[in-house]
């Protein structure tokens, strides 16, 4: 009953029809201009790699990962003929679930991305992964090639060891605007040349709905899909002023001049209201609240709505999928008084790739490992990606072949986003809370969705009531951790030298 | 379901024989029950008792370590609100269904009980379709069916002029616990309407002639001659219908998901929620929580169940007097 | 309330007709009132088959069931894509498997707590009923580990004991009550000619049960057919285990927006279970009514 190895089969036929056009021509026709994809040449990079048969196991969470590894996977396999890659793009939710069990019975892929319910030092702490540092060739030269701000202690760095690889860029956000460009100009909307506000947001939403008189609407988002509510409310109210973080729940919305968050103020509170005016307005899509956030994505080139705020990876996927869809990309609508604060991310890097304890593969999948790390690399991921995902390496952008968006799309995030501080540098003691800390439930997402279908009233308490929560809860993780031996205060999470507006660098943290 | 009567014939039960002689004589019996004991002992008993000893403890499930906190599960699962909104739920879905489906599901028996209803076989086909089709699958498709943005269901309504905007029937507070209610009856109402036909099937002829010859009225021979024979086989169709109407994860999970803010979270979909963390925006799994919800509520069901079944007892006894 | 069928003396027709006073045009009346009933009744499955065979733009574009143009790249899309082939197969594996396990199971043990009388016998049968009083909590790790602690993880045999191990006591009971009120004269020949405990089950009275065990391999059927969260629990680590049901809702969770792929996908799931079901109705509708009567 050999039926994996069909499988192995069959992916690699799609994998060629997928590869299809681009691909395929570049590897028949070598004089074709260098152009958006072509075939991956895999390097040696000095690793010793198994001679036999091997399986290499590897799942994240797809999406535009997924056209990448397809493509590279490809190559990897017609370099390395012993070796085969079983690859498996999964949504989040069945990572949630596949990866912890996986781990509990012995049957995890070989690499992996962590659930986003579990923290690196939790996973390093119960002993599911093990650390790169012998199985990426070169480690120490390797390593110090990545610009500062990648590999940080307590988030992929544990006692001296470095445990995941963060192989792209942490600087986007994925509530910026796209919409649709006829739809929008018709309405009588520039955003590319002036963007829009808070009110122009809500205007236009309407206007845009009454044009559609049934056939499109203003304003979708997957509403089904529980974190993009508090994605939305986030990052309106970030930028109108209530600056914080993102991230685990011990840096996101946590406002590092004064270490409170910032669920109960008026700019958070705003956010929320917008939400709920567009509902009254009538102009969301009817069925938004039972679609995810792909769902959502994939009706906007149907013509199903006229705005979606969203991130940088639904660029590559239109391009791709919708050539014939006319879209534009613009900033998240601004605040209506014009003080407009950047948003900080708590890391530098992003999609860490850890190494399971008991995988016999490691070696391959530090070949693997140290490819994505070099600027050839990189390089090849911006053709691929583009902005969806950016690379870590500023030279590979500048090497990549973007479309228009994308590379306009890199700019607006170098602009409006900074790295902020992180509590967790700064005192890896902290490390112990993030392991105690629970998301309180109904959480600050669920709540925005409760107050928007109707079930829950009154923003202001309501906000009051997350804010009391979200506090206790941390309160509590602290001396839960303080109780096992860790030395760690509430001041640990207050910046006093820390400015929104520019990166929070490894000397900042010197000067505290 | 007759319980087993004892009367047989192994041994003629001589006094004077040992345990040991007669356990020996039955060797074979045992032999028979061995294949079936080990399942029932492995999957069932087992993981009750686990679950039992899982409620006892701060554990995730997937990691090594465990705490054992007592009652402190218990506490927190009787503090919280959300468990009991899916407690409240699950009756909810179990009172309204079970008679709706019962209900229904008779009328419709008694009329394709006609034998000279031609058409009966094809219709009791049609109605009994969906009860063979893999529930997860149904979910989805009604999902599709539902979609307020020109789903079938909403254009129908919207061209009939009932509607002037589409409803988000899965997706609004209001409607997604008794949209997937509604599902759940079409779903397994062919299945109740077999019982129901099994059971009217048993009602004699004779006595719908006799009672003709009275001159009873369709009502009277309704409520005199054919309830009081089919009153023990509703007992056994309300069992199995109440029993499967706390079996919904599979269609719930597939159309809500339990959403939206909790609105169809029922009992199953709240305990694979904690114990797996799926609540989405980190939260995290907590397979001893989610163990003391479900002991729980299984206790619960059982105090229900008991009270059933007193009253059962309760009504035979008077009838039977 | 153990009836079994009444027969009557009189011929099948005249059963229950005074019921609706035999009048046609009510019977005309009736059928009308029915049919359009039951086109709704199943419109979600031909809106599904129809769906199956239109472009995505299509699909939504109108309630007409006949597709324009019939799309059947929908299919071989679903097909290698989704894997429906292979899940398919392990779908009839695993249910096929399950039926075998638990009809023999439940038949053997049903057999001798209804034909014989033994020390412990009281036992087995209270311990049975308990299980169906007892709190179920939550069972589905325990079972998990149970199935890793058998090194039966990442196989098909772990999600077959799984489906099987379940076993509803009312399949026992169900054997328990047919077999007590077999007469004895029957197996009285067999042993006479030498048959032992084994020979007089396997030859004499299991064949003799068969209305039993086509009401328990239906209920089972249906039963792992539809079975959702086991294997889904089981099989998330290994996606090429996956069951149709655990595959199909995965499919959803990657393709979220290929409707035409997903309804191809939910036909091909579904389609062979109806054929199967208007095939063998009789044992269907025959095999779920015997539950009740019994």
């Amino acid at each position: 009953m050999n039926w994996f190895d069909k499988k192995e089969k069959l992916s690699r036929r799609q994998l060629l029809k997928l590869v299809g056009a681009a691909g395929a021509s570049a590897y028949l026709l070598p004089l074709v201009e260098q152009a958006y994809a072509q075939g991956i040449s895999i390097p040696d990079s000095g690793a010793t790699l198994p001679s036999d048969n091997v399986t290499l196991r590897w799942v994240d969470s797809g999406d535009q990962k997924a056209v990448f590894f397809n493509e590279f996977f490809a190559a990897y396999q017609a370099a390395h003929p012993n070796i085969k890659v079983a690859y498996d793009p999964l949504p989040w939710n069945e990572i949630a679930q596949v990866v912890p069990l996986g781990i509990r019975n012995g049957t995890a892929h070989d690499v992996f991305q962590l659930p986003l319910s579990v923290s690196g030092a939790q996973a390093v702490s119960e002993g599911w992964v093990q650390p790169l540092d012998d199985f990426i060739p070169n480690f120490a030269e390797w390593k110090a090639k990545f610009p500062p701000g990648i590999f940080l202690p307590g988030i992929t760095d544990f006692e001296g060891k470095t445990y995941s690889f963060p192989f792209t860029s942490n600087k986007r956000y994925g509530t910026h605007l796209l919409y649709n460009k006829a739809i929008m100009e018709q309405a009588g909307y520039d955003p590319e040349n002036e963007p829009l506000t808070w009110s122009s947001f809500r205007e236009a939403a309407k206007k845009i709905t009454e044009q559609g008189n049934g056939a499109y609407y203003g304003f979708i988002m997957g509403g089904n899909q529980i974190n993009r509510w508090a994605d939305v409310v986030r990052g309106f109210g970030q930028m109108a002023g209530a600056v914080g973080g993102t991230g685990a729940q011990i840096t996101a919305d946590m406002n590092f001049l004064t270490g409170e968050y910032s669920y109960n103020t008026e700019e958070y509170i705003a956010a929320v209201e917008l939400l709920l005016q567009l509902r009254d307005d009538g102009s969301v899509f009817p069925g938004m609240l039972s679609i995810n956030a792909p769902q959502a994505r994939a009706f906007m080139p149907q013509g199903a709505a006229g705005m979606i705020l969203q991130g940088p990876w639904n660029i590559p996927q239109w391009e791709r999928d919708n050539p014939e869809f006319d879209f534009g990309i613009s900033t998240q609508p601004l605040p209506d008084d014009g003080d407009v604060w950047p948003l900080a991310i708590s890391e530098g890097g992003a999609n860490g790739l850890w190494i399971f304890k008991d995988s016999p593969n490691a070696a391959v999948a530090g070949d693997i490992f140290h490819y994505l790390g070099t600027l050839e690399g990189q390089t090849q991921w911006a053709n691929i990606v583009g902005a969806a995902d950016p690379p870590v390496m500023p030279e590979s952008i500048a090497n990549a072949t973007l479309s228009p968006r994308a590379a306009q799309a890199l700019n607006m995030f170098n602009e409006q986003v900074k790295v902020g501080p992180n509590p967790v540098v700064r005192n890896p003691d902290i490390v112990q809370v993030t392991l105690e800390m629970r998301t309180p439930e109904p959480s600050f997402a669920q709540v925005i969705q409760g107050l928007y279908t109707g079930q829950l009233s009154d923003v202001k308490a309501q906000m009051q009531d997350v804010q009391d929560r979200y506090t206790a809860e941390l309160e509590r993780a602290i001396a839960a951790a303080n109780e096992k031996g860790a030395d760690v205060s509430r001041d640990d999470w207050v910046f006093s030298n820390w400015d929104p507006r520019s990166d929070y660098g490894a000397e900042k943290y010197d000067e505290l | 379901m007759a319980i087993p009567n004892l009367n047989t014939r192994a041994t003629p039960k001589p006094a004077a024989k040992s345990l040991w002689q007669e356990i020996w004589k039955a060797r074979w019996c045992y032999v028979f029950m061995l294949p079936s004991l080990i399942l029932t002992g492995m999957f069932t008993f087992y993981p009750i008792f686990a679950s039992w000893y899982f409620a006892f403890l701060d554990w995730s499930g997937f990691t090594a370590s465990k705490t054992f906190v007592g009652l402190a599960n218990f506490q927190e699962v009787m503090g919280d609100g959300l468990f009991w909104g899916a407690f409240r739920r699950s009756f909810i879905f179990m009172l309204v269904s079970v008679p709706l489906q019962m209900l229904l599901s008779l009328i419709v028996a008694i009329i394709l009980n006609d034998k000279a209803l031609k058409l009966a076989p094809f219709f009791r086909t049609m109605f009994f379709i969906p009860v063979v089709t893999t529930t997860a699958i149904v979910g989805i498709v009604m999902s599709f069916i539902f979609s307020p943005f020109n789903g079938p269901i909403n254009r129908i309504l919207v061209n009939a002029g009932i509607l002037s905007r589409p409803i988000d029937f899965l997706g609004s507070a209001d409607t997604a616990l008794w949209t997937v209610i509604g599902v759940f009856v079409w779903k397994w109402f062919g299945i109740t309407m077999i019982y129901w036909l099994a059971s009217l099937q048993t009602v004699p002829a004779d006595l719908y002639e006799a009672a003709r010859l009275d001159g009873a009225g369709r009502w009277a021979l309704f409520r005199y001659i054919i309830f009081p024979l089919l009153v023990p086989f509703a007992i056994v169709i309300l069992l199995i219908t109440a029993v499967g109407s706390l079996n919904v994860f599979a269609l719930v999970q597939t159309m809500t998901g339990g959403g939206p803010f909790y609105s169809s979270e029922v009992m199953e979909v709240y305990i694979y929620r904690t114990a797996f963390g799926t609540g989405g925006g980190g939260s995290v799994p907590r397979l001893g929580y989610a163990s003391a919800a479900g002991v729980f509520f299984g206790l619960a069901v059982m105090v229900i169940t008991l009270l059933q079944g007193l009253a059962v007892r309760g009504m035979r006894a008077r009838r039977a007097s | 309330m153990a009836t079994t069928s009444v027969t009557s003396k009189r011929p099948n027709w005249m059963k229950a007709r005074w019921w609706f006073t035999g009048s046609r045009p009510r019977l005309v009346i009736t059928s009308l009132i029915l049919l359009p009933i039951c086109f709704f009744w199943i419109y979600p499955f031909l809106w599904t088959v129809s769906a199956a065979l239109k472009s995505n733009g299509e699909i939504f574009a109108g309630l007409g069931l006949v597709p324009q143009k019939l799309e059947w790249s929908n299919f071989a899309r679903a097909w290698t894509q989704a894997h429906i082939g292979r899940y398919f197969l392990n779908t009839v594996v695993i249910t096929a498997s399950s039926v075998a396990i638990v009809v023999i199971t439940t038949s053997m043990m049903g057999y001798v707590l209804g034909r014989y009388r033994f020390p412990g016998k009281r036992i087995v049968i209270g311990i049975l009923v308990a299980t169906v009083f007892l709190p179920q909590g939550y069972t589905i790790i325990p079972v998990f580990e149970l199935i890793n602690g058998l090194g039966l993880s990442g196989s098909l045999l772990g999600v077959i004991l799984g489906t099987s191990g379940g076993t509803p006591i009312i399949f026992i009971l169900l054997f328990t009550g047919y077999f007590s009120r077999l007469p004895h004269e029957l197996e009285e020949a067999a042993i006479i000619d030498g048959a032992g405990f084994f020979r007089v089950f396997w030859q004499v009275m299991l064949p003799l049960s068969r209305p039993i065990i086509a009401t328990v391999a239906i209920m089972q059927t249906l039963q792992a057919w539809n079975d959702f969260l086991l294997p889904l629990v089981l099989t998330l680590a290994r996606p090429d285990l996956r069951t149709l049901a655990v595959g199909i809702y995965a499919f959803r969770g990657e393709f979220f927006v290929d409707w035409s792929g997903m309804a191809a996908a939910a036909t091909i799931t579904i389609l062979p279970i109806i054929i199967l079901f208007l095939f063998m109705q009789r044992y269907f509708v025959e095999g779920i009514a015997g539950a009740v009567k019994q």
